[in-house]
């Protein structure tokens, strides 16, 4: 292949050549390189509460059907039929015992096994069925109710693979009794774009917020970034940004969903649970981060996760020049029903396709997937270097490569593990 | 009690009013056409499982049964009061809304308008739309669907009490659905 990834991607990663996010040789390399040996997020299992119960997913463009066996264990399998390739389930979510090809209905159980085929019984000699079920995922683990899936069966685990940044994720999870529950099904969102621009989005950048977003963040927000904001690298790829706010903070300036609207307009009710919730943080978190705020967390290659607008988002990879964006709202199990309804709106009102902030984001990039597809511009790679020299010193508190959030060495550290992927199998 | 067709013919007047400020961009106009309590909801629509036992009945392919809508377990895409719908008009008219900065071009369609029940003063409606949008430096776009309304009529004036948006696609492959429907 005509691809010389330190062209690309220079040694420290502060030039980044357009192509890395138009060129099709490029995203050939990436499915090898990156999506068939990571591990990629699928699904929650607040969603699969019952055997039977099944989801659809993606891993690249993939298709895969999450599902809680009779055995009341999590398969995944392709949804490609062994017979002559047809999704085998059709629907986003539900229950079943069997799919049901439509062609020549072959059925399949809900673990993948190949039940039936129709056609046997005319035949001499039947086909051996045990070989032919769907393709299972080989690699399946779950750390926090999230369950992941891998194609490659020597994968680490996912606790190695996740690492430090355990450490920012239960800062959000570990705050709630019962854990989080996903609403409903992803809002899926097809933007003209590269997968890996929403991903870098939401992986650290937080410095585009009071430029792009100025006609709804107020000031306030953002002094509160640029005077307690931090943007932490646990493992290059990952990231997590935050605020760490006083001791003397308030309650109501603290407590996670308060920032949202549901929180803003919520009434009594949910805003005295989400109080509760925050007196308990101590207790659950430690005293470190309960005063944590999330901003943005990003999971290589392709999860974000919202914390004030809470959401899981996946970015799903149709072509260099496409991504398929599904988001989930996610709220605490153990919430009164009523106020769940409440809480998703934390996501719905500024995230997802509706969304009153993220708009401006998809419509960045948008317009970044146009800038990065031109001609003549070669020699004018985009410029990643925004605090390249600066010191990073290790911090006692905190894991991981601990910055301000103007420094992008999130991104550098992204295209460095990003690199070494694609090297990997150029 | 109002003749029929002189009510068919007000409430279409409304609408097409109504879409005519919001293709002129008149969007603090358009929110005094709103009740304050108004409840504007767009529900996310799914590819649902067909059941097996409804097989034969009209509940089988229901369009209900694809949406998550307010008061479901599910995540509707909008569900919003006056306060969202005012963040919304007020971010057009700032310079930095950068999405629709310069101002995207509309054009609504409404028709089919089909007045439901007449509830003293709370009409049920419903009317199709296609929504022209073109915004600049991006492909140009038709949104359809069905607006589900509640509107509170008064010999003089009519206010918008309740907004459901039922839109024909489950995938969202549109730049936004962030628009006054
Ligand atoms: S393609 Fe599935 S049964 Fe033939
Ligand atoms: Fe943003």
């Amino acid at each position: 292949m005509n691809v010389t990834l330190s062209h690309l991607v220079n040694d420290d990663a502060s030039l980044i050549s357009r192509r890395c996010w138009t060129d099709p040789q490029v995203y050939a390399l990436e499915k090898k390189g990156i999506f068939a040996r990571s591990w990629l997020y699928l699904a929650h299992e607040s969603q699969l509460p019952e055997p039977g119960d099944f989801v659809q997913a993606y891993m690249c463009e993939t298709p895969i059907i999450v599902a809680r066996g009779m055995d009341r264990a999590i398969h995944a399998s392709i949804n490609s039929c062994t017979h002559r390739g047809l999704p085998v389930c059709r629907s986003d979510h539900g229950n079943t015992k069997r799919f049901i090809c439509p062609y020549h209905n072959w059925s399949y159980s809900v673990e993948g096994q190949l039940m039936t085929i129709p056609q046997e019984r005319e035949l001499q000699h039947q086909p051996d069925k045990t070989q032919l079920g769907l393709k299972a995922v080989p690699r399946l683990d779950n750390y926090q109710g999230m369950i992941f899936g891998s194609f490659d069966e020597s994968i680490e685990s996912l606790d190695e693979y996740l690492g430090d940044m355990k450490f920012y994720l239960d800062a959000f999870f570990e705050r709630f009794d019962g854990g989080i529950e996903i609403m409903g099904s992803p809002h899926r969102w097809l933007i003209d774009a590269n997968w890996k621009l929403p991903m870098e989005n939401q992986l650290g950048d937080v410095n585009h917020g009071p430029y792009l977003h100025a006609a709804v963040i107020p000031p306030e927000a953002n002094e509160e970034i640029l005077r307690c904001g931090y943007s932490a690298v646990p493992k290059a790829g990952h990231g997590a940004t935050f605020r760490l706010m006083d001791e003397s903070t308030p309650w109501e300036q603290l407590a996670w969903g308060m920032e949202g609207m549901g929180g803003i307009l919520g009434g009594t009710e949910v805003q005295e649970y989400l109080r509760e919730t925050q007196a308990k943080a101590v207790e659950r978190v430690g005293p470190i981060r309960a005063r944590m705020k999330g901003l943005t967390y990003g999971i290589y290659p392709n999860l974000s996760f919202l914390w004030s607008n809470t959401s899981f988002k996946v970015s799903h990879p149709r072509g260099p020049d496409k991504v398929e964006y599904w988001s989930w709202a996610a709220v605490p199990a153990d919430a009164p029903a009523a106020v769940k309804r409440v809480l998703r709106t934390n996501y719905s009102s500024f995230f997802g396709p509706g969304g009153i902030l993220e708009q401006e984001d998809s419509e960045s990039w948008m317009q970044q997937y146009l800038g990065a597809n031109i001609d003549f511009a070669e020699d004018r790679p985009f410029y990643y270097g925004l605090g390249l020299h600066d010191e990073i010193k290790p911090d006692p508190d905190l894991p991981g490569a601990v910055s301000i959030t103007a420094n992008e060495h999130y991104a550098r550290a992204f295209f460095t593990r990003w690199r070494k992927q694609l090297e990997a199998v150029a | 009690m109002t003749n029929p067709i002189e009510l068919q013919y007000q409430v279409e007047q409304f609408y097409f009013h109504e879409a005519e400020l919001l293709d002129n961009r008149q969007y603090l106009e358009w929110l005094k056409l709103l009740d304050p309590d108004i409840q504007y909801v767009l529900p996310s629509r799914i590819n649902a499982q067909v059941e097996n036992r409804l097989r034969g009945s009209q509940s089988m392919i229901a369009v209900d049964a694809e949406l998550e809508d307010k008061d479901s377990e599910g995540c509707p895409l909008r569900e919003e009061n006056i306060a969202h719908l005012t963040v919304r008009a007020d971010r057009a008219y700032k310079v930095n809304s950068w999405a629709e900065h310069p101002p995207p071009r509309t054009r609504r369609l409404i028709s089919n308008v089909r007045i439901k029940a007449d509830n003293q003063g709370l009409l049920t409606c419903r009317n199709n739309f296609l929504l022209h949008y073109c915004r600049p430096g991006s492909r140009n776009f038709v949104y359809s669907g069905e607006r589900q309304d509640c509107l509170s009529f008064n010999s003089d004036t009519i206010n918008i009490r309740r907004r459901r948006i039922i839109l024909d696609y489950a995938d969202v492959n549109y730049p936004t659905v962030g628009l006054f429907f």
